[in-house]
């Protein structure tokens, strides 16, 4: 059962552990010193999730790899079982790619006060996130999906804007309010079933589970995640911590921590209680597209870019979940390679408003005044970059999500009323051209124009730190984009057996 | 042979990269720019002289549903479109070498043409409709990059963004279409859906095809999606000439024919068609009657021409449309970079700031009206015979109900608009006495890498009539030639009265809407602009008060009950203790009184 | 001797302890009053273990653990009284309400007008 390459998915985890731990030793340790530690740390732990990617077979995708099971707690039958396949690795990597990437940012970022707990707030992040990826014991999930909540609450109460602690405050409640109604769902699963172990649940594919049983259960771990996804209407702790964190942390909020929640859609909700999600999901996808119409109607309405990004979130998650709701295997393929596609525009979008905003003062779009085409180039160039890829242009990553997920609701799974799904392609396809409306509306406001009369306190264009954080991103994005196949290839299989298909 | 293919789609794409992200030099740029597309040319036009059917697929998409095939198809059909994309295209990038060198952003504005070319050729040789919805889409984006190229000017961003956000409501429904094609045959092949429709039930193919005409009419411009075309003019004047002449508004009419095996066996579509045709061309071709601005007379009758062109498909006769697409595509080319010259000249896009050209610059005096003879359809010019061939289809599809009949008599009309409009614009240009110029430092007609590319395209606009060697319909062809003449020779009357004035008085009260091309921007802004800005404020309105305010409101909740209870909280040590005794008590009788 | 009567004292002995505590003011006699019903306490616990024959004698080793814990907590509880009276010059207890809620504060503390932010165009 344990191989001995389960070991480079603890290594995952004990590098940032020992990274985080390392800092109580340092003494006094300068601001560069404790720049260059990030990097190292998070370098670090790159290696491993590289190492996983390239020792992962492909033509196994389908398959748990990697896989590394021990006894945790044996007195309650808790097991340590991590893992990864399809549907985990590229976000594994993602993961370990963007906090690198943070460290990278937080390299050429100008003093930020107490660093060294900076540092280890966002290593023990990485931590969690990771974990959540790799956790395969619903407990064990449970537990990672929690353990990212503190230090992304203080990475926002302590490094954020103006208002941050009642956004910090916000940010915590709501999300702990989620995660009690998921763990008394997930409680539910195991004291039906007897077993926390994802894997041989989702083999099972429900059985045992009597369907009401699994309606109950699918609304409390979907509620859950549905908190942290955002779905609409439980999304309005977004907006503030988002407006509210510090670059690094809105870019971690947006890259990864929303994934955590469609990841537990993909991993437990659906294969787990298949017949609760039956039952569910035409109101899932309800709930979806009311979002994506919903967020790209709330963007349109914005002033502040930094929020206006936020509330786009809203919109693409609801393509994401969309995805999900259609129960197919295009529609969850469209969603995991939403979840990748908006990790990396969406981080890169939050890089960029942090990096205006270090720039001019605000990120108030009509302070801002437009013409910034003209002052910065290179920065509005790679602004209109990632506004395009983030409406969903062919050829960019952002689009094969939205995409799939509307060719999924075309045609739902057999037993799902199809005319509704229908309907919801339709306010899908309505919801793209909003997008596309208020993405060109920003544009045309901030980077258009003639030069207004806010000028940067900061004049120089794009620097190289700034650049070696953000061409990964941009490399990425134009690889999906141009090559779906990339990330298909590994998410169709593991989406096909997930779905009971093979 | 599907390398040559994949090469001329490529290239362009790798010319693109490669003046974004090589060296900052205005020669790099423009080498990388030029060489591309001419061998793109080469390669298109091998594959066209080629004749033969070459189709190749690189790999399967497995999407968990349909798979995407990513791969190239070239038909005889696509051969042809690639060549007019990449030839004008060439014209377009040799020309703005001299019309927009001395630009700032001449690197990104040649990258931008480079990657238009490159999403063209993918549309046109693509063998799957997903792989032709990519580059489908990729040319709104460069339309929109390059019609925003002067961004400083907040109407250029507007008409920038109006551009993409009017075909990008078609093409959501072109997405939509390619779903229900493509589910309705297994596939999204083409070539599949081409052989499999027969299968497919009519109502199936009447929405799919209905679907797919959204998208057609806003990347062609046809009402009710063609407002934003006029305003595209805002671009610089050569990608005028790409976009309206060569590649995207092609694009749609192209699709259709493509596709016509589909199209034609949806009668219900075919009818729409040719409906929206028909209020297109007319409309399209009064509204250029009262224009002052030269280009957006070229934007109107670019409308109105491929109405025609959108007729003749719903008449049932691909071949007379691509024809018409062919010859459009040079001579509106022509007349536009011919445009370009004159502006570049008088420094205006008026037309009350032109006149008496003709005796300065005769080269575009003669070549300009090549194009106009084109655009009337006078013989020999190559539009007469393309317009012939389209007018005959449709004359011959009237003998086959009331609503044909009417088409035909609107195609009729707006050919005899269409003599009087480019007879006033061609007039008002080269005739006349010259306006006074403030701006005279342009002696002469303009660079050689402008005027070039003006008479390469001359011959074709002039001659490719005779490339296709069907007769004109005698009947047809007297009729057309006399209506555009009967146009041409009322505005020429009129203007001989007087020189300095606007032919179009002649319309009197009914000059400012045809002007305003019917209010159709103003009642669009009614309709559906400002509906969805009240809606946007509405819903940030909605979010801050009902649904963040449902959550601030559990939190106030929390908060003033706690409230109520640390009323207790008096600091009272007593009081307390008296609090604990008498709960005690309460619990002793309890105990006794259930006990 | 029967059970009733060092029930009836430890009852009085109680009673008046709870008087004390509930009603007096004076610190140290509120603590006078807490031992006169610990000492309650301790006559029942020993007049229970004596009527019960309890041969492992639990009432009264408990009622030596209440001694000795009352001694203790008469130790720290008058230092603490003889440490306020040195700092406000009363003990009494009416006047010692440092624990009580502070007086409320008004609503809101600006997270609403955080969310205001993005309103309008």
């Amino acid at each position: 059962m344990t191989t001995w390459t389960g070991w480079l998915t603890v290594a995952l985890l004990v590098i940032p552990t020992l990274g985080a731990a390392g800092l109580f030793v340092l003494h006094k340790p300068t601001e560069s010193a404790l720049k260059a530690y990030g990097v190292i740390v998070s370098g670090a732990a790159l290696l491993p999730a590289a190492a996983l990617a390239l020792t992962f077979d492909y033509g196994d995708a389908a398959a748990i790899q990697h896989e590394l099971n021990a006894p945790w707690i044996p007195g309650l039958d808790l097991r340590f079982h991590l893992g990864v396949d399809g549907i985990s690795l590229p976000l594994v990597v993602l993961t370990a790619l963007l906090t690198f990437l943070c460290f990278v940012y937080l390299l050429g970022a100008r003093a930020v006060g107490r660093r060294r707990e900076l540092v280890f707030a966002l290593l023990v992040l990485d931590i969690g996130m990771i974990g959540t990826f790799l956790a395969l014991d619903l407990l064990l999930f449970f537990v990672f999906f929690e353990v990212v909540l503190i230090p992304m609450y203080f990475v926002i109460a302590i490094w954020g804007g103006p208002r941050r602690r009642a956004a910090a405050v916000k940010f915590i409640l709501y999300t702990l309010l989620g995660s009690v109604v998921l763990l008394l769902g997930l409680l539910l699963i195991w004291s039906q079933t007897g077993t926390l172990d994802i894997v041989a649940l989702a083999g099972a594919h429900g059985a045992g589970l009597p369907r009401g049983v699994q309606i109950v259960a699918f609304i409390a771990v979907g509620v859950g995640l549905a908190v942290k996804t955002p779905m609409w209407p439980l999304h309005t702790w977004l907006p503030d911590a988002h407006t509210e964190a510090p670059t690094v942390g809105s870019v971690l909020l947006a890259g990864v921590l929303l994934k955590m929640g469609t990841y537990g859609f993909a991993r437990i909700a659906i294969p787990v209680l298949p017949d609760g999600a039956h039952a569910v999901a035409p109101w899932l996808g309800a709930f979806a597209v009311v979002g994506i119409v919903y967020g790209a109607l709330a963007c349109l309405a914005q002033r502040d870019l930094k929020r206006m990004i936020a509330y786009s979130s809203v919109g693409h998650m609801g393509f994401v979940l969309l995805g999900f709701a259609t129960l197919t295997p295009v529609g969850i393929n469209a969603a995991l390679f939403g979840n990748i596609a908006h990790g990396l525009i969406t981080g890169l979008l939050f890089f960029l408003a942090g990096a205006i905003k270090d720039r001019y003062g605000t990120a108030d779009m009509s302070a801002l005044g437009g013409g910034m085409l003209g002052r910065l180039p290179y920065l509005g160039s790679l602004l209109t970059f990632a506004c395009i890829a983030s409406l969903g242009l062919p050829g960019l990553a952002g689009f094969w999500g939205e995409m799939l997920a509307l060719l999924g609701a075309f045609q739902p799974a057999p037993g799902l009323s199809r005319p509704l799904f229908l309907v919801f392609m339709a306010v899908g396809g309505l919801g793209t051209l909003l997008t596309a409306a208020y993405f060109l509306v920003m544009l045309s406001r901030v980077t258009h124009g003639s030069p207004g009369p806010l000028v940067p306190t900061d004049g120089t264009d794009v620097r190289k730190y700034e650049y070696s954080a953000w061409v990964p991103l941009v490399l990425l994005i134009l690889l999906f984009g141009l090559w779906p196949k990339a990330l298909l290839s590994i998410t169709d299989p593991a989406v096909q057996t997930l779905l009971g298909a093979r | 042979m599907i390398v040559v293919a994949a090469l001329a789609v490529l290239l362009p794409f790798l010319g693109a990269v490669g003046g974004l992200l090589g060296p900052r030099s205005v020669r790099w740029a423009a080498w990388v720019a030029v060489v591309p597309a001419a061998v793109s040319a080469v390669l298109a036009a091998w594959l066209a002289i080629g004749r033969a059917r070459v189709s190749g697929t690189l790999t399967l998409i497995e999407t968990g549903s349909l798979p995407i095939s990513v791969g190239l198809d070239v038909t005889e059909l696509s051969a042809l479109t690639g060549v007019l994309a990449t030839v004008v295209a060439l014209a377009v990038q040799v020309y703005s070498v001299g019309y927009m060198r001395y630009e700032r952003r001449y690197r990104s504005y040649s990258a931008f043409i480079s990657l238009f070319t490159s999403a063209m050729l993918l549309v046109v040789y693509a063998a799957d409709l997903i792989v032709l919805y990519v580059g489908w889409e990729i040319m709104g984006l460069c339309s929109y990059l390059l019609i925003g190229h002067w961004w400083e000017d907040r109407a250029n961003s507007r008409a920038a963004v109006k551009a993409f956000l009017v075909t990008r409501l078609g093409d959501v429904g072109f997405l939509f279409g390619i779903f229900v094609l493509g589910f309705g045959a297994g596939s999204f092949r083409i070539d599949d859906i081409i052989t499999r429709f027969p299968e497919m039930s009519p109502a199936t193919l009447t929405v799919g095809t209905l679907l797919l005409l959204a998208g057609v009419a806003g990347k062609s411009a046809q009402a009710p999606l063609h407002t934003w075309l006029p305003d595209a003019m805002a671009g610089p004047t050569p990608i005028s000439a790409l976009i309206h002449a060569a590649t995207m508004v092609a694009a749609g009419i192209f699709v259709v024919a493509r596709l016509f095996p589909v199209f034609a066996a949806a009668p219900g579509t075919l009818t729409v068609l040719g409906a929206m045709a028909a209020l297109g061309m007319l409309g399209a071709a009064l509204a250029a009657l009262a224009q002052d601005d030269l280009k957006r007379v070229l934007a109107y009758s670019t409308i109105s021409q491929l109405a025609i062109m959108a007729g003749a498909l719903a008449a049932r006769d691909a071949d007379a449309a691509i024809f018409h697409l062919l010859t459009h595509g040079a001579f509106k080319a022509l007349l536009f970079l011919c445009a370009g010259l004159v502006i570049h000249r008088v420094a205006t896009n008026l037309m009350s700031g032109m006149g008496g050209l003709r005796r300065v610059m005769p080269i575009t005096f003669a070549t300009m009206t090549v194009g106009f003879a084109a655009l009337m359809g006078l013989p020999p010019a190559s539009g007469f015979f393309s317009k012939d061939a389209a007018l005959a289809a449709m004359g011959e599809a009237a003998r086959g109900g009331v609503l044909n009949t009417i088409f035909y008599g609107t195609a009729l009309l707006t050919v005899a608009v269409t003599g009087a409009y480019a007879t006033r614009a061609w007039l008002r240009t080269f005739f006349g006495p010259p306006a006074v110029t403030a701006d005279d430092h342009h002696t002469g007609e303009g660079p050689a890498t402008m005027l070039w590319p003006v008479v390469v395209l001359a011959v074709p606009a002039l001659l490719l009539g005779f490339a296709v060697l069907t007769p004109p319909h005698l009947g047809t062809a007297v009729l057309s030639v006399a209506l555009s003449l009967l146009g041409a020779g009322v505005v020429y009357a009129v203007w001989r009265r007087d020189r300095v004035r606007d032919p179009a008085r002649l319309l009197g009260p009914l000059r400012v809407p045809f002007e305003r091309a019917f209010y159709v921007d103003t009642v669009y802004s009614t309709l559906f602009v400002r509906p969805v800005w009240a809606l946007a404020r509405l819903v940030v309105r909605t979010d801050d008060t009902v649904v963040d305010g449902a959550v601030r409101g559990s939190g106030r909740t929390a908060q003033g009950m706690s409230g109520l209870l640390r009323f207790a909280q008096n600091g009272n040590a007593q009081v307390y203790v008296s609090g604990l005794l008498a709960g005690l008590l309460v619990i002793v009788i309890g105990a006794v009184v259930l006990g | 001797m029967h059970i009733l009567y060092p029930v009836v004292v430890s009852v009085l002995l109680f009673s008046i302890g709870i008087y004390g505590v509930l009603a007096r003011r004076n610190t140290i006699l509120v603590l006078m009053s807490v031992e006169l019903m610990l000492n309650a306490v301790n006559l029942n616990l020993i007049a229970f273990n004596v009527w019960l024959e309890d041969r492992l004698l639990g009432g009264q080793v408990l009622s030596l653990f209440v001694i000795v814990i009352a001694a203790a907590e008469l130790g720290v509880g008058l230092a603490i009284v003889l440490a306020v009276f040195r700092n406000r010059r009363t003990v009494d207890l009416d006047r010692l309400r440092d624990l009580s809620e502070p007086e409320p504060e008004h609503e809101g503390r600006g997270d609403g007008a955080a969310a205001k932010e993005g309103v309008g165009r």
